[in-house]
This record gives C-alpha cells, structure tokens and sequence, in this order.
C-alpha cells in the first residue's frame, strides 16, 4: 500500500508527463480472449478507458499505444475507434519505440508516464519517470511502481490513473467542466 | 505433501502437458444465439507457455478431443499442432508419448482438474491441480495453484518450475526487453 508521502511523490511525478505509454493485453484488457467453436476471437476492453486516453490527449499529454500482445488486430481496432491511430505502435521493444518518441517531442525520461501489468513491461516500467502498476499487476512490477490503480486491467485503470494525472497537474477540474458543458466526442 | 517436496518434483520437469478445460478455462461455456460456443482463456498463459519454451520445457495440450477453439489457442500459446492430443485414453497416450521420447514419468508434469485425469496425475514425476479443480485432482495433485482455471494457472506454473530450476530470472530478464 502506498502511504501518503509516496503519494505527494507520485504527484510531483506525475506532473512532469508529457506522455503516457500502455500496451493492449492486461492493461486495456484483463488479459483474456474468448475463441468460438469457429476459431473467431474475442477481446473485451473498458468503455472508460477510452475516455481517459481521450483526455490525457486534449490535456497536453501524449497517450501512446505500444502494442506487443495483440492477436488479431484488436489494440489498433481499439486506438482507431478512439481516433488515436497516430499514437499506435506495434513493437517488439517498448522501450526502444520511446527512445525514439522522446527525440521526436524533444522530452526527456522525466516525462514519461507507463503503465504495466506484467514482467513483459518491466524494462519499460524501470526508466519512465512516473511507473504505474494494474492492481492485478504482479508483484515483480508493483514493486518497481511510483502508483498502483485500485482498478484491475480492463476495468479502468487508465481512467483512473488519467484522473491521478490531470489532477495532479491542476488541470480536472476545468476539464470536468468543458466536457460537462460539451462532451468530449 | 509439503512446498519443498513440490520444489524437489518441479526441479525434474523437461515437459508440461496441460488439460484444456478447468486448466486453460475456467470451464464456463458461453452459447451465441446462433448456437456456436466460445470459451474464455488467458494470455497470462501464453506469457507462461512462453516462459516455459524459453527455459526449454515443451508442452503438449491433452484433451478428449481437439476442437478447432483448441487449434486456435495452441496455436496463439505456441504449441505446434502435434502437441495437440486429443483422446480419452489419456495414459495409453502419455506411454506412447514416452515411449517415442525416451521420457520417464519423473521428467513430466501433468496439470488436470478431474476425475478423468487422475490416472495419468499418478503416473507423472510432478502433478498439478489448479486452486477450483475437484477435491479428487487437489487431494491427488503434489501442488495446487494458488490460481483457479483460466485465470493464469500456467503463468504461475512456469514461474513455480523456472524458479525451482533457478531458470526464472534469466527468463524474465529477457521478456522484459522484448515485450
């Protein structure tokens, strides 16, 4: 459990993002997939989730999909529903995909954020500056992790850490208020 | 059977041969209106199907028959599909399989959830029941997962062999660069 002094550090992490990293399984997903007597699959994500990658990207802070664990299409199914294609990336390194991200934006380790669940995205979750950690993560990344969600992958951990996030930086309340005026779609 | 005798087991296992239903799933069927059938898996198992390749452990899928879901799944957990066993007589295949392999009995784990499976959960060096598999596969079992069915039960064994054959963290250490 965190208790409130890694809190206040979590927050000042948190602040300093401009780019907030995932991948598909475990995280966007709980990590299942549902096969028919076909061969046809499955895949279930998180309606909200959707909502918080939109608002990290209307706040000034990058989502970025880094998808290593799709079977089919589904991570680039799920980012263009979401009309964030431009952010997707089917890699093989996560790390190395942000190294080149970084040069691009012109940002430094400082303000990545990434959020993991399994020993798949330990690299990743060891070098970004703000490391967040599923609450089914496993203990090996939890305990590398600055915040841990309270919600479990594929039941809104990216909601919630993108509440954490735009809070920290002062920016919900005045975002709760545009999308309550207009919507966010 | 105490945690240090399952550790002794595991440190012999070459290869792991997994029930599908009640192992991979969580034996829950889902009906379509249309009346086809899915079933629910895991891919914290394909994580743990390949860690297990990594650390040169083989796995075979052995089931009373292979359907075309099972072909799909073996082939997304990375077991080719003449690993993909499918019959009833489940000790008659594990002495064929021994038999072409040069195996014994101490180099194999069998990971089953039911009656069906206890002959061959006997036969093997190193058995295995998941935490909701019936009172007779966990009383039989030389360990139990703390994960039920379908929710990463060979995720968590591959961790429990690695470790026991001290393989764990050269696995991890390469799966964590490589996504």
């Amino acid at each position: 459990m965190l208790g409130e002094k890694d809190i206040e550090k979590a927050k000042e992490k948190a602040r300093k993002v401009k780019l907030f990293a995932h991948d598909v399984h475990g995280v966007l997903t709980p990590n299942t997939f549902m096969v028919d007597v076909e061969g046809k699959r499955r895949y279930t994500f998180w309606h909200m989730d959707g909502f918080g990658d939109l608002s990290f990207n209307m706040n000034g802070v990058r989502p970025v999909f880094l998808d290593t664990s799709s079977i089919d299409d589904e991570g680039l199914y799920r980012a263009r529903e979401l009309k964030l294609d431009k952010n997707y990336y089917k890699v093989t390194n996560k790390w190395a995909k942000i190294e080149e991200l970084k040069q691009e934006m012109g940002i430094g380790d400082e303000n990545v954020g990434f959020i993991g669940a399994e020993i798949t995205d330990l690299d990743a979750m060891n070098k970004a500056g703000f490391a967040v950690a599923t609450a089914d993560a496993v203990d090996e990344v939890k305990a590398v992790a600055d915040y841990v969600t309270s919600a479990p992958g594929g039941k809104g951990p990216i909601r919630e850490i993108c509440e954490f996030v735009l809070r920290s930086m002062g920016k919900w309340d005045e975002w709760v208020e545009k999308v309550t005026k207009m919507g966010y779609k | 059977m105490s945690e240090q005798e399952a550790v002794e087991k595991a440190k012999k296992v070459k290869f792991v041969i997994l029930d599908i239903h009640g192992v991979l799933t969580d034996c829950v069927l889902y009906y379509a209106d249309d009346g086809k059938k899915s079933e629910m898996f895991s891919l914290h198992d394909r994580l743990g199907s390949r860690a297990l390749a990594e650390g040169g452990i083989g796995i075979a899928f052995l089931t009373s028959k292979i359907t075309r879901t099972d072909e799909q799944v073996g082939s997304i957990y990375g077991v080719p599909p003449e690993k993909l066993w499918g019959t009833s007589a489940k000790i008659g295949k594990l002495d064929e399989f021994e038999k072409d392999t040069g195996l014994k009995d101490e180099d194999i784990c069998y990971v089953g959830d039911e009656m069906i499976d206890l002959g061959v959960m006997r036969r093997v060096g190193f058995s295995v029941a998941p935490a909701d598999a019936s009172s007779q596969a966990k009383e039989d079992a030389d360990h139990v997962t703390k994960r039920g069915g379908g929710k990463g039960v060979v995720r968590e064994l591959a961790q429990f062999i690695l470790e026991a054959q001290g393989k764990w963290d050269s696995v991890v250490s390469k799966l964590s660069k490589e996504g």
